[in-house]
């Protein structure tokens, strides 16, 4: 008696299998090439739970980041939000002509590159300098418990690191100038003091984000083949030679690839942080373009002046960031498109 | 004498012991190999010898000094990582001089030692490139490079080879062996492809467990394993082997006695494995061959010759023969005659070769 799983008409069933599996072989060789849309279409039936997965992504940037630019046209409008963003009459670059006499806002313009810069060559460098230090720390212990000490700062609100600038520098109870009085000399008024608010804007940035940032670069680290080192090491190199010579170079791309995204975010000088720490008495070193606009935006209600002021930001932006990916492709081979 | 010697090496990593206490001296400008499965040992005592792994217990010696607790640096060791270890972003001759720049050569003579070697290795042309422009082949090369750039007493090979394709291998192979005949540098080799280990070494160093099997030349272990691990590791195909037990005047194996050259006196009874390597059978019957009646399964042609896969009993064997052009004569075959003299036996129980008083 035949087993009814293993016989397809008393044919044994793996004949009956390379059978189908020729047939369907000369029929695709036969077959006419399917139009594109038919690719199309296949591809989409087969892969559609990628798509499923993609698509909360792409609402997220139709909703906040295209739908937006519609409104940048108010840049170019007398905008009243009665005539709304359709109604409002065209009036050219008079926004941009307003806004390039207006002291207050080339002032911001000039803190926010100075800051940027300052963040540049200070920020930028720290998570690096940090995930070498990472990388050198052999206890797992101490290095667990160090990497988790500085990378606490970017999970608290910037409410809260505000707060905590604002009395670590306090003159009457503040640490530093506790510090400072028990040195012999006066409380420094800080935060009050325009030639201060910088460095320490810079400071409070990197405290609160050089751990978190240096996770990049110890991913990267940790993608080094490990026999570089073991070949350097039987060639005589010590520890800071094979940091210099293995370890660096061989996170180039890495640090490239960042610097090119920090240089894209170099009109974006981290708002809330200024909001919170400057006040009147310092805008002559802390206003930047994106508080100039919300106080313009918001607090005055020009929001066409305030579209355009954050237009030219965008724009500015923009030719940084294409200039430094083209500057990073033709030297070092390596972008990000 | 630059020679390297290993005194009951040993490796633990906490209580987890790989390497159980190796003895072996390797001579000065002797090409020794290293041989044996993953896991066996061979490349950790290499790095022992490398100073990349600390040694547990034992003495290591290169040139007559005592190396335990000398760094990496300080042994006079190059070594050839079985990913080449290059730096990807210096060209080649930036690869070569980077243990020469640390050492602080003068550049002058950096330049010469390098324009020198990769003369020697065929590698002038492509010195301005960097290691993603260059083949497997030149790859391996220029780690090579960079190793005998360093003129050191040792040279200590991981694998060197096992990133290549056949071709590229055979040719290499060949390369390091004529590099070897040239600068007479003592080395150590790793591998796992007992070809490799057949074709290079001096000495082979059977290792299996983190123990020795057994050292000696090619030949010795192709011809006298120690044991059955060497004579299933060494030969392709591996010496085949059939459980027996010994007569008066041979071997039974099933129903089937394999006549034994020399006495085996006193020791009938005794059950034994029998150990006979594919070539070394013929399909014509001669003087002092016995016939080994075998039911066969497969002929693999491989051009002058074939593999005939069989079994006989419970035991599967593999045997060569020749094609002489075609394969056709090979599919009626049932009989293949086994000589004498060359049939080894080992013990049944231990595993080790018996000399019965041949």
């Amino acid at each position: 008696m035949s087993d009814r799983n293993s016989d397809v008409g008393g044919i044994p069933i793996e004949e009956v299998v390379v059978e189908a599996q020729e047939a369907l072989r000369d029929r695709s060789q036969t077959r006419v090439p399917d139009k594109n849309w038919v690719k199309v279409l296949d591809h989409f039936k087969r892969e559609w739970q990628i798509y499923a997965m993609l698509l909360p992504t792409l609402i997220w940037f139709v909703v906040f980041l295209y739908k937006p630019m519609y409104g940048l046209q108010i840049a170019f409008k007398d905008y009243s939000i009665f005539r709304g963003v359709a109604g409002s009459p065209w009036i050219g670059w008079e926004h941009f002509e307003t806004l390039f006499t207006n002291d207050q806002f080339l002032r911001a313009v000039r803190n926010t590159i100075y800051i940027s810069a300052l963040n540049l060559l200070f920020g930028f460098p720290a998570p690096i300098i940090l995930a070498l230090m990472f990388n050198e720390v052999m206890h797992a212990t101490y290095k667990r418990t160090a990497q988790t000490i500085v990378y606490l700062p970017h999970f608290i609100s910037s409410v809260i690191i505000a707060g905590i600038v604002i009395t670590a520098f306090s003159p009457s109870a503040g640490i530093v100038n506790t510090f400072i009085s028990w040195l012999g000399f006066e409380p420094i008024y800080f935060l009050t003091q325009p030639e201060w608010f910088r460095p320490i804007f810079v400071g409070t940035g990197i405290w609160q984000e050089a751990g978190f940032g240096s996770i990049v670069f110890l991913a990267a680290i940790a993608g080094v083949n490990p026999s570089l080192y073991e070949s350097a090491v039987v060639d005589g190199a010590n520890r800071w030679q094979m940091m210099w010579k293995i370890t660096i170079p061989s996170i180039l791309p890495t640090i490239l690839i960042m610097l090119i995204i920090r240089i894209g975010n170099v009109m974006e000088v981290s708002f809330e942080l200024v909001i919170l720490l400057y006040q009147p008495s310092t805008y002559e070193t802390a206003d930047v373009v994106n508080t100039w606009v919300y106080r313009q935006g918001l607090q005055s209600g020009q929001y066409d002046l305030a579209a355009a002021a954050g237009l030219f930001n965008a724009v500015v932006a923009f030719v940084l960031v294409m200039t430094a990916n083209t500057l990073s492709r033709r030297f070092s081979r390596t972008s990000l498109w | 004498m630059s020679g390297v010697n290993l005194s009951g090496i040993v490796k633990a990593y906490g209580a987890l012991q790989v390497v159980h206490g190796i003895d072996l001296n390797v001579a000065e400008k002797e090409f020794v190999v290293l041989v044996g499965p993953s896991g066996c040992g061979k490349s950790t005592t290499l790095r022992m010898i490398a100073g990349l792994e600390e040694i547990t217990d034992g003495d290591l010696m290169i040139d007559g000094r005592r190396m335990n607790r000398v760094a990496p640096k300080d042994r006079d060791v190059a070594m050839v990582f079985q990913n080449y270890a290059l730096y990807p972003h210096l060209n080649v001759a930036e690869n070569m001089a980077f243990g020469l720049r640390i050492r602080k050569m003068p550049k002058d003579q950096i330049k010469t030692t390098i324009d020198d070697v990769a003369e020697i290795l065929g590698l002038t042309p492509y010195l301005d490139r960097r290691p993603a422009d260059l083949s497997g082949g030149q790859r391996q090369r220029v780690a090579m490079g960079r190793a005998i750039v360093r003129h050191p007493k040792v040279f200590l090979f991981d694998e060197p080879l096992s990133n290549l394709d056949a071709k590229l291998r055979t040719q290499m192979r060949a390369e390091i062996k004529r590099l070897h005949n040239r600068l007479g540098v003592t080395s150590v080799y790793v591998t796992h492809d007992q070809v490799e280990a057949m074709t290079l070494a001096d000495r082979i160093v059977v290792m299996n467990d983190g123990r020795i099997e057994q050292i000696g030349t090619p030949m010795e272990l192709f011809n006298n394993p120690a044991n059955t691990f060497v004579a299933g590791f060494l030969g392709s195909p591996p010496m085949n082997q059939m459980k027996g037990v010994l007569t008066e005047t041979g071997a039974k194996i099933g129903n089937t006695e394999l006549r034994l050259h020399g006495a085996i006196n006193g020791h009938q009874g005794r059950d034994v494995i029998v150990g006979v390597r594919p070539e070394h059978v013929t399909l014509a019957e001669s003087e002092g061959t016995t016939a080994l009646p075998i039911n066969l399964d497969l002929v693999e042609p491989l051009g002058s010759e074939a593999l005939l896969h069989a079994h006989h009993g419970e035991d599967n064997l593999v045997f060569k023969a020749d094609t002489n052009g075609d394969i056709n004569h090979l599919y009626g075959v049932g009989t293949v005659h086994v000589p004498a003299h060359l049939i080894k036996l080992f013990d049944a129980e231990t595993g080790r070769a018996l000399n019965l008083g041949a």
